[in-house]
């Protein structure tokens, strides 16, 4: 009970300080406003004009089909590069010899610009799905990995040595120990992913012509269909926005009370 | 004998700590280790609590279970004074409810009230931090207790307060403690027994044992035990302002 009145007060306060994000996001609608009042519909359509074209997308059953398909391969690939690169991050930071082996082939990884992983994935892959997830895990895996491995090699050994005297095994250590500390940098190379993950996502498709979409805004582009265009910009934007405030926020938030615990009066929210 | 240091031997990076120092530990006796800062105090009680390996010699281990309390608190600051209480029981496996029962009874008889237990350690005062820390080793019922200049960060009454928990605690539960400390004052109220580490890597220099029970001593007998141990040679290295 107790638990329950404390979560639902969580959730208020967590949805309350939606009304701050959507003054931000309305002030990004203003400026486009302005555009469009200066460059007319055809270069720059309305945010209103664009909310409708995307109501009337939404009614077709193609265009849901399409963006099924782009959230299931953003998704996947997302899963995949955050598991992996996680992962792989955690045993480089336990392992010094592994991380100094690691880190440049990290930033080799993340010197090939994504495009190129596009071309070879079209290569390997062919005109799928398959090309969309494959790059979206080559270009955002290193960014988790550095996450992980930040997290692991800043752990605090004072709190590692009292664990160890209290007789608490590897894995108890990491979960109560490590963990904990890692969520901070873990968040934001998690967040970073996920953003690209649509954008390398939706890239992809238009480049190998692969669906989703990509697909359809491609098809839209020949067709000088302005107003599609920004439909779908808004509902790729819209996807980044719900899997970062809906899905990734909310946990952090869970995960990282304590924090603001420590915070005095007045600064909690 | 609960604990044997037989020989042991320690080196950071080549440079000798301390060579050939036996210690040994009876059974709830309580020994304090003193010596001027750098002289290897710390060291010797990692070692004893397993933390770090000796370079030489033996620790022999009589005991199933200790617990160590840091100079610092050490607390786990994403969970509660409850849970951090409840940390090497967590460790050992056992239960979530008797997990919350020992440490609300452990809780009480380090003087933290019910309703801090809920709190974070941001939420909590050092003092307050330093009980939690405290009432966490006696959580687990050890046989040996590890205290590595525990109190050197709270304030002189609040110093006595948790010196007097400690003191309480050894009577009560029996357990054998190696206090570790550059206050020979603490030394001489709490201990049985004091060994004095050198500060200039000659190992133990002097062992003086304490007459009386810890607790029993009043503050005028600790003090001029510890004026008259000032003239004494053997304590010299602990007053001297000039070592480097």
């Amino acid at each position: 009970m107790r638990h329950g009145l404390a979560f639902l007060g969580w959730a208020g306060r967590y949805l309350w300080s939606g009304w701050a994000g959507a003054a931000g996001l309305f002030c990004i609608a203003a400026a486009w406003q302005a555009g469009h009042e200066l460059y007319g519909s055809f270069i720059l359509p309305a945010p209103l004009e664009t909310v409708r074209e995307v109501a009337k997308l939404a009614q077709d059953e193609a265009f849901r089909h399409a963006a099924r398909e782009t959230a299931e391969r953003a998704g996947l690939g997302f899963g995949l590069a955050v598991l992996i690169g996680t992962t792989a991050g955690i045993a480089a930071g336990y392992s010094c010899a592994a991380m100094r082996l690691m880190r440049p082939v990290v930033t080799v990884i993340l010197g090939v610009p994504p495009i190129a992983w596009i071309v070879l994935a079209l290569i390997w892959f062919g005109a799928s799905g398959g090309t969309a997830i494959m790059t979206v895990v080559v270009a955002s895996l290193p960014i988790s990995f550095a996450g992980g491995l930040e997290g692991v090699a800043t752990r605090d050994r004072g709190l590692d040595a009292m664990a160890r005297s209290f007789g608490a095994g590897p894995f108890m250590r990491l979960r109560t120990v490590t963990a904990p500390h890692m969520v901070s940098y873990l968040f934001p190379a998690w967040t970073t992913t996920a953003g690209s993950a649509w954008k390398v996502t939706v890239m992809a498709e238009l480049l190998s012509n692969a669906g989703g979409l990509g697909g359809d805004l491609a098809s839209a582009r020949a067709l000088f269909d302005i107003p599609r265009v920004t439909a779908i910009v808004l509902v790729t934007v819209g996807f980044a926005l719900f899997t970062e405030y809906a899905v990734l926020q909310p946990v952090r938030d869970r995960l990282e009370q304590w924090r603001q615990a420590g915070q005095p009066w007045g600064v909690k929210r | 004998m609960r604990l044997e240091l037989d020989r042991i031997g320690h080196a950071y990076l080549g440079r000798p700590v301390f060579e050939d120092l036996s210690l040994a530990l009876g059974e709830g006796e309580v020994v304090a280790l003193v010596g001027p800062s750098g002289c290897g105090k710390t060291t010797v009680l990692q070692i004893a609590a397993g933390l770090i390996d000796p370079l030489r010699g033996r620790v022999r281990r009589h005991y199933r279970r200790h617990a160590v309390v840091f100079q610092e608190p050490r607390l786990l600051p994403w969970l509660t004074a409850r849970d951090n209480i409840a940390y090497g029981l967590a460790a050992r496996g056992i239960g979530r409810t008797e997990r919350r029962a020992t440490a609300d009874r452990r809780a009480a008889e380090v003087g933290l009230l019910e309703r801090d237990l809920d709190k974070y350690p941001a939420e909590l005062s050092g003092g307050m931090r330093q009980r939690t820390a405290v009432a966490r080793a006696l959580a687990t019922d050890p046989e040996i207790v590890y205290f590595d200049e525990p109190f050197t960060a709270v304030d002189v009454g609040l110093r006595r307060v948790l010196q007097d928990l400690v003191i309480a605690a050894s009577a009560r539960e029996k357990f054998s403690a190696l206090f570790v400390t550059h206050d020979l004052a603490e030394a001489v109220r709490l201990a049985h027994r004091i060994v004095v580490l050198s500060g200039r890597q000659e190992g133990i220099v002097a062992e003086r044992t304490l007459d009386g029970m810890p607790g029993q001593r009043d503050d005028r007998s600790v003090f001029e035990t510890v004026q008259a141990w000032m003239q004494d040679p053997a304590f010299a290295d602990l007053f001297d302002g000039d070592r480097d």
